[in-house]
């Protein structure tokens, strides 16, 4: 049987109140296997990133329940969850968002000198080494390419040998050989170190890099696909849906190059009870 | 991750503070007693008794009798150790030179007054021509009067001037007479200088004076002997020390708010930063130690350059003070550890009371947060907080309504200092909340004059309310300080004026010129009605402090009744007062007419007095009243405060005559100068640092800024339209400021009003000066204008596109 790494169960997330009501997740339940790379698509404001904040326990879902490595998340405090999210969990932002004013090695230690550790030397270096930028450990975000201050990122989110990466729109603010460079980074620790990463994205071409496409649409996964990827198909997937939005049925079937296409109902999720 | 532009002001406003911190408490802990000159070889000297409760150290003590003082003399000279006892004689005497009483130092309470000869034995005061007094009619005078040994001089005494031979000379001030002079014109003693012979030990010598006098008197030695400084000299030092603890109260105050406000600010800005740490596995609580050792480091660098500050400034900072009045010429810097070890940990401990609120929402910035835009701030201001300045205004209200129903001007200013310390610090903490409406109501003349800057500014300023709150937060104190407390001191100034002209019932009035009081002569010149003040005691074994002085008024019963338009008799009656064992008490000294009343004169005599009236408290400027002549018969030293007459009169030697109004306007104008300067250096303080924090905030403001403004002139702004913009919005929040700094201060004023209004029993009127309060808003609005103007015309001095703008929108990704 499949270990699952990260499992959702009926999550709901709504955000304001009266009239600025926004409901961001109307019940999903998926999970993530280890050692697996999934893609979360969809339009924007269709629930991806606040589907990836729950699953990364960033933020909390108004219902359902969040479970990461075994350890479910719905009752930790505050400080629990930061530690659990420090030591198991890491996370690369479109922004990159490094600390300008620490050098590249210092952000890539940053996690663990918070959780108390000073990690050996070669350590760090062996980290931005898996992301070829051993020799730029000295340089500050300001002098360092919007790739390389990227790879920095996956290099910082992977110094606690995380159980789970995830990656929000990892590519977005990057150009395509850079957007190229980082993708097969994340393919990469996937295939070689069964790393277990799920990441949003807008793009059919980075989602083709994924072992699983997740499609969401107001809050609810709508679409899936499984085996033989091409950003082709992900984009003729995506135009499908738009054009046939509305009216969503039951089917299930192979759509070309194998690609396995698995329709739901929104209904059927919501039904399932919180797990833990 | 300290990053220097970040600190660089709050370092400025800690160091500023502490500077503030620093010298005023060298400047406290130097204001001590100091030995008079006159006194000062005198190793052990026997002071009499204390009157009045130790604190009050201006009161005068109870004085020994002749009698008493010579028997003490006579027992203390046999006391092992001593080579002499001298009575020490104090008595008002004043050379007038070309006819008027000399002007140099007329400040010094010791250049007018006389001494015997023999008390030169206990200073070591030596002859610097001539001869001693050794007469009737002689006298040695101060050399810097330029007189000459053999020429003569008028002393103005408290009989009238008199024509005295120079004997000699000496490099004091004062004037010296033979002591049976001494001893008729002063024959009360206060102190008993005792010269130690060599070799003996002082401490011994004293221990054995103490067992000769024993609870009729206090032996002081060393440092001690400085309770024998001139009274006036004490009360100096006393509003020094007031002055003083004010404005150290007043720095610490205002540092910790312009701090906080400071640390709050930079705190929001870096939102993104500790969401991001946050983001990146830092606990709620890291978040908040690292804010707080922040805080502390620039804290401590900062207090100890405040500290270096202060103390180079101290001394030039006492000169200051002695010029303007606030301490005694006999005032010295001394540098004492104890200012130095609270200066030192005024930095740290202001800073970490300043980043205390910052710290907490630090902590409370959430992981998400990494991911958002920072402009647009969520939750403006949360319930907690909603209570606590709903409690500080309720707790300002309070004390607000303690001045007003408060019947003694000192715990009234008290109160009304810390009703101003709870409103403000209210209004601060609801400021996000006020901001909104505030800028709503402003918004059509914005609006209106600006176009789509209108917009801007309005938007702007609504949507970041907690900026412009912690914007507007130090203009709000500084606005409702200076027109709180100026108004309070131009209300209360006015409001005794009226008081004053309202109860005399007199056209002109004689007053003393360039000498303490009018003598006996001058007052029958001018043939009005006069006030003959002394001081007398009243001992009573059973009560602590045994011996209380009272301030009793020598007076004509007839003249003073119709001069006195607030005397109102209670009991028995007015025209009784002409026996010389007759008094007037007031109502709370609790007796009755015909009741016993035993008094210690200024001579020391006991004196069996009778009631013969009791008026109510308000009716004199005193406790009690007595027949002139009593009050002359045993203080030959008592001056005549003022004369009211009902024509004009040609003014006497030594006084000079003025209308109603214009005496009501300066008869404390003494006080009230030092009062208003007073005002005006706490206005200062807190100005200057008002000014300084807005200056701050709005500097941070811009740097923070500079992608939004490129981003507006990208969509096609001029740069003098962006100029505009970040002009318009700083003089919004310094007006939001202003206006509820006015609004909190006139709370304020109006029930100090109501609480003089009842104090005087005349309508009071505010009285708010204007300039002052422009003066500090004109302050605030340059700097702020400055401080968002220039940097923000030097951030756009490229082009638009050549810079980049910042990370692309994330906004409404979910």
């Amino acid at each position: 049987m499949t270990r699952h790494t990260v499992t959702l169960t009926g999550l709901r997330a709504v955000y304001g109140t009266g009239a600025r009501r926004v409901t961001a997740l109307d019940g999903v339940t998926t999970s993530f296997a280890s050692g697996t790379f999934t893609a979360v698509m969809g339009p924007s404001g269709s629930g991806k990133s606040t589907l990836l904040h729950c699953a990364a326990g960033l933020d909390r879902p108004t219902e359902g329940s969040v479970t990461i490595d075994g350890r479910c998340l719905d009752d930790l405090g505050e400080d629990e969850l930061t530690r659990l999210r420090r030591e198991r969990v890491g996370f690369v932002f479109q922004a990159f968002n490094l600390v300008s004013t620490l050098t590249a090695a210092q952000n890539v230690e940053l996690p663990l000198r918070l959780a108390g550790r000073r990690p050996p030397a070669r350590d760090v270096t062996a980290a931005l080494d898996a992301v070829g930028l051993a020799d730029r450990a000295g340089h500050r975000p300001s002098e360092l390419s919007g790739g390389e201050q990227q790879r920095v990122a996956v290099a910082r989110a992977l110094i606690t040998r995380p159980a789970v990466v995830f990656a929000d729109e990892p590519t977005g603010a990057l150009d395509s050989a850079a957007s190229r460079q980082v993708l097969r980074l994340l393919r990469a620790l996937v295939d070689d170190h069964r790393q277990t990463v799920v990441m949003v994205t807008h793009d059919p071409a980075a989602a083709a890099s994924a072992d699983r496409v997740l499609l969401l649409a107001d809050g609810r996964v709508v679409d899936e696909l499984t085996g033989g990827i091409t950003a082709a198909v992900v984009a003729a997937t995506i135009a499908e849906r738009e054009t046939a939005s509305g009216r969503t049925s039951d089917r299930q079937g192979t759509a070309s190059g194998g690609t396995t296409v698995r329709r739901e109902t929104a209904r059927a999720q919501a039904a399932v009870q919180r797990p833990c | 991750m300290l990053s220097v532009r970040r600190s660089a002001s709050a370092f400025v406003a800690v160091a500023i503070g502490v500077t503030v911190v620093a010298a005023t408490t060298l400047l406290l802990a130097s204001g001590r007693p100091q030995v008079p000159d006159r006194l000062a070889r005198a190793a052990v000297v026997v002071q009499s008794p204390e009157a009045g409760a130790p604190a009050d150290s201006f009161a005068p003590t109870l004085p020994w009798s002749a009698s008493r003082a010579a028997e003490l003399t006579s027992r203390l000279v046999e006391v092992p150790g001593v080579a002499a006892a001298v009575p020490d004689r104090t008595f008002y005497a004043q050379p007038l030179v070309d006819g008027r009483p000399s002007g140099t130092d007329a400040q010094r309470e010791d250049a007018h007054q006389g001494h015997g000869w023999s008390s030169t034995r206990l200073g070591g005061t030596r002859l610097a021509a001539g001869e001693p007094p050794r007469r009737a009619g002689e006298v040695v005078v101060d050399r810097a009067l330029g007189l000459r040994p053999g020429g003569s001089v008028t002393l103005l005494t408290a009989a009238g001037p008199e024509p005295y031979t120079v004997t000699g000379l000496v490099d004091a001030p004062g004037v010296l007479v033979a002591d049976e002079v001494a001893a008729a014109l002063a024959p009360g003693v206060r102190a008993i200088g005792l010269l130690v012979a060599p070799g003996a030990d002082p401490e011994e010598v004293a221990e054995a004076a103490r067992g000769v006098v024993g609870g009729d008197g206090q032996v002081l030695t060393g440092d001690g002997r400085g309770a024998l400084e001139p009274r006036g000299d004490a009360r100096t030092r006393w509003i020094g020390m007031q002055v003083l603890t004010a404005t150290a109260a007043l720095a610490g105050f205002v540092t910790v708010f312009v701090v906080a406000s400071t640390f709050a600010f930079t705190v929001a800005q870096r939102r993104r930063e500790l969401g991001l740490l946050r983001a990146v596995g830092a606990t709620p609580r890291q978040v908040r130690r690292m804010v707080d050792t922040e805080a502390l480091v620039v804290g401590a660098t900062a207090g100890l350059t405040g500290l270096l500050v202060g103390a180079a400034l101290a001394p030039v900072l006492g000169r200051l003070l002695i010029d303007v009045g606030f301490e005694p010429a006999t005032f010295r810097v001394r540098y004492e550890p104890w200012p130095v070890a609270v200066s030192l940990a005024a930095g740290p401990v202001i800073a970490l009371l300043a980043v205390w609120s910052a710290s907490r929402r630090a902590a409370r910035v959430r992981p998400l947060e990494a991911l958002r835009e920072a402009a647009v701030e969520q939750r403006p201001i949360g319930r907690p907080r909603v209570a606590t300045g709903v409690l500080l205004v309720a707790a300002g209200g309070a004390l607000s309504l303690g001045t007003a129903t408060s019947d003694d001007a000192r715990s009234a200013a008290t109160f009304a200092l810390y009703a101003v310390m709870a409103l403000v610090t209210g209004a601060t903490v609801l400021a996000p909340a006020v901001v909104g409406p505030v800028v709503r109501i402003l918004r059509s003349p914005v609006r209106r004059r600006g176009g789509a800057i209108g917009m801007l500014v309005r938007a702007g300023a609504s949507t970041a309310t907690r900026r412009t709150a912690s914007t507007a937060a130090p203009v709000l104190l500084t606005v409702a300080f200076a027109v709180l407390v100026s108004g309070m001191v131009r209300t209360t100034t006015a409001a005794y004026e009226a008081g004053r002209a309202e109860s005399v019932n007199a056209g002109w009035i004689v007053v003393p010129d360039r000498a303490p009081g009018l003598s006996d002569q001058a007052v029958a010149a001018t043939g009005g009605t006069a006030l003959l003040p002394t001081t007398v005691f009243e001992s009573d074994p059973g009560t602590s402090p045994e011996h209380r002085p009272l301030t009793a008024l020598g007076v004509d019963p007839a003249g003073f009744a119709a001069a006195n338009r607030a005397l109102t008799v209670v009991a028995g009656s007015l025209d009784d007062l002409n026996g010389d064992d007759t008094v007037v008490v007031t109502d709370s000294a609790n007796r009755l007419p015909s009741e016993p009343y035993a008094l210690v004169f200024a001579d020391g005599e006991s004196v069996s007095l009778r009631v013969v009236a009791v008026v109510t408290d308000d009716s004199v400027p005193g406790d009690l009243l007595l027949p002139r002549h009593v009050v002359r018969a045993h203080d030959p030293s008592a001056l005549t405060s003022a004369v009211y007459v009902s024509d004009r009169v040609d003014p006497p030697v030594g006084a000079r005559i003025i209308d109603v109004s214009g005496w009501a306007a300066e008869a404390d104008h003494a006080e009230d100068r030092l009062v208003w300067l007073f005002t005006l250096l706490l206005i200062g303080v807190s100005a200057g640092y008002g000014a300084v924090a807005v200056a701050n905030t709005l500097l941070l403001a811009a740097v923070g800024r500079v992608a939004d403004l490129r981003l507006i002139r990208l969509a096609g702004a001029t740069r003098r339209q962006v100029i505009w913009l970040v002009t318009a919005e700083s003089a919004l929040v310094v007006l939001i400021g202003a206006l509820l700094g006015g609004a909190v201060a006139f709370v304020g004023l109006l029930s100090i009003r109501a609480g003089l209004a009842e104090q005087v029993g005349a309508p009071v009127d505010l009285v708010v000066p204007w300039s002052v309060v422009g003066g500090v808003v004109g302050l605030c609005l340059l700097l702020a204008v400055l401080a968002s103007a220039l940097p923000t015309w030097r951030s756009l001095r490229h082009r638009p596109a050549r810079s980049p703008v910042g990370h692309p929108s994330m906004v409404g990704e979910r």
